[in-house]
């Protein structure tokens, strides 16, 4: 669809996101790091940047810079420094941002996305560590901003793409990729509603075999939506100021959520310059070999190998694959499920049934009402004959409201499904004995009273008889 | 290097500091004598030595993930000119 809009033109798209470190404690000061505390609760005098306090760095934090670069399949440096970004801001106390520029902890690697084209190779370029800003409220007072410096400090890892994205789908698919990757690291929480993990984006586009256009900067895209609505409002701004014959100014943009347009923040003129220069008060960050050696080995099964090996070993298909393991935490459930069961039942009521539900509900799978255990054991009396898929649902949205397990609930209801041949004969030859007409009309070809039948026995069954065995009973019988 | 009046000016507003026209003068006199001063260390010879960050021959500190919440809110807006619900009160600046 968006392909359509701008066909003949090229979309180009890089994408720094900004990860917060899954720390209890801050980048270089002791405070705690938790989300929605009083205002200016959690601010040591470090943060407040009182003078003659000094950063101390979170050995945690580094580690989860290390892993997360291993994540990345990137190249971890040895030895690092930290810089000053200098700039004037309220929330920024120091008046300079501790962060990593021309040697950051990890250098240049890769994620692979899924596209419509199929597998494509996205480059990092680079990974550091920086510290967050406190927060500005500029909406309590006509003449006055709010500041809280709760956020002061904390630690960030920015991570920075090469511009290999060419649509708003790949970029989604992306930062997609990149926050499951450090969910299943454990190096980040990924929760974007609370501003751990947000993207500002770089667009530009050209027409095919010209040179690069001008760039726009988007900042502080905090939802997969937003990112995609960003990236498709503003290739169309930029091609529709060149087919005007105008050009496109370098610049950062902010992307209103409400109206779904972006607008200027600050030219290049305007820009900043951060003078950056190596931060006197820390030494260059080195790791030795043993270190990285500790963190590698504990590094855990990735996306990308977990879906290979979902393929292999349950027959999943790729889609399904896609599905399941792109949240740590579906990927488990899953595999909880799965063990021992029929993968395919179980795909099915893992993304089907199940998500629904959790859809319904609002809920992610962490908080689902019904454990694998008990999923498990839905799945068994499927599997069994017990009950029918019809019945199952009936048994989870119930187990759902109460609690209860899937068992219980199908003996309270005597949802049992009968799958005894000889009592599901019997009511089939109720059925056929009770009506003789349609019996002889069925056998003078009007085959659609097959279902008639069917339904006759289902109905007798109360909708407890295994249909597939009726189905073969009754096809039996009328042939004979 | 020496430090111009556009320089200072730029500086100036970056910090988010007005100069005015007869306070230029005299810093950027001041800034480029200070300048000078520290052009001195380009006389030492540096081509035979590896380019450092630092002249010690020390490692980083690092320390444990471990949470201390130490100063209070009310330590921490100690010396704040305005406060209000526990926020810095701060003149309007939006980006």
């Amino acid at each position: 669809m968006v392909a359509q809009m701008i066909e003949s033109w090229n979309l180009v798209i890089g994408i720094e996101i900004h990860a917060q470190v899954n720390s209890k404690s801050k980048l270089f000061s002791p405070s705690p790091t938790d989300f929605g505390s009083k205002p200016n609760s959690q601010v040591s005098l470090i943060d407040a940047a009182m003078p003659g306090m000094l950063p101390v760095i979170n050995k945690f934090c580094i580690e989860q810079a290390v892993k997360s670069g291993i994540g990345l399949n990137a190249k971890i440096n040895k030895k690092s420094i930290f810089d000053r970004k200098n700039y004037f801001y309220q929330d920024l106390p120091q008046g300079y941002q501790i962060s990593q520029f021309k040697d950051p902890i990890v250098g240049e690697g890769f994620v692979e996305i899924e596209t419509e084209n199929g597998q494509k190779k996205i480059g990092v370029e680079r990974l550091h560590l920086e510290q967050d800003a406190g927060k500005s409220l500029h909406d309590q007072d006509p003449n006055f901003t709010f500041v809280d410096l709760n956020r002061s400090g904390i630690a960030l890892m920015e991570i920075v793409s090469k511009p290999d994205m060419s649509s708003p789908e790949e970029a989604v698919e992306y930062v997609r990729k990149v926050r499951s990757i450090l969910r299943y690291l454990g190096t980040c929480d990924g929760n974007m509603e609370q501003g751990s993990l947000r993207a500002d984006v770089n667009v530009s586009v050209n027409k095919p075999g010209n040179e690069l256009g001008t760039r726009c900067e988007i900042k502080n895209l905090n939802s997969f939506k937003f990112i995609h609505a960003a990236i498709v409002y503003e290739a169309k701004r930029q091609i529709k100021l060149i087919e005007q014959g105008e050009s496109v100014n370098q610049e950062t943009r902010l992307f209103n959520t409400q109206s779904g347009e972006t607008r200027s923040m600050r030219s290049k003129e305007d820009a900043h310059d951060y003078r950056y220069f190596p931060d006197p008060d820390l030494l260059p960050l080195t790791l030795d070999d043993d270190w990285i050696k500790v963190l590698q080995d504990s590094i855990p099964e990735l996306p990308d190998q977990i879906k290979k090996r979902f393929i292999n070993e349950y027959s999943l298909s790729s889609y399904d694959a896609n599905i399941i393991v792109s949240d740590k935490a579906t990927s488990e459930y899953f595999e909880d499920v799965v063990k021992n069961r029929n993968p395919k039942l179980v795909t099915t009521w893992v993304t089907g049934e199940l998500f629904s539900i959790l859809n319904k509900k609002n809920l992610i799978i962490e908080d689902s009402p019904i454990t694998s255990k008990q999923l498990g054991e839905l799945v068994d009396n499927i599997e069994n004959g017990k009950i029918s898929n019809r019945q199952a649902k009936e048994v989870l949205e119930e187990m759902c409201e109460s609690g209860k397990g899937a068992l219980e609930i199908i003996d309270e209801k005597g949802l049992s499904q009968i799958s005894d041949e000889n009592e599901i004969e019997s009511l089939v030859d109720i059925v056929l004995n009770s009506n003789p007409e349609n019996v002889k009309k069925y056998k003078n070809g009007k085959d659609k009273l097959f279902g008639f039948f069917v339904g006759e026995a289902m109905k007798l069954s109360k909708g407890k008889a295994n249909p597939k065995i009726v189905n073969d009973l009754i096809k039996k019988k009328l042939s004979q | 290097m020496e430090f111009d009046k556009k320089s200072l000016l730029k500086l100036g507003k970056l910090a988010r500091i007005s100069i005015s026209d007869d306070k230029l003068n005299n810093l950027s006199q001041d800034l480029n004598s200070i300048l000078e001063f520290v052009d001195q260390l380009k006389e030492i010879r540096t081509d035979q030595v590896d380019p450092t960050s630092n002249s010690l021959n020390q490692k980083l500190e690092v320390r444990d993930d471990k949470v201390e919440n130490k100063n209070s809110t009310e330590d921490v807006l100690e010396n704040a000119p305005e406060k209000e619900m526990n926020f810095f009160v701060v003149p309007k600046v939006i980006e």
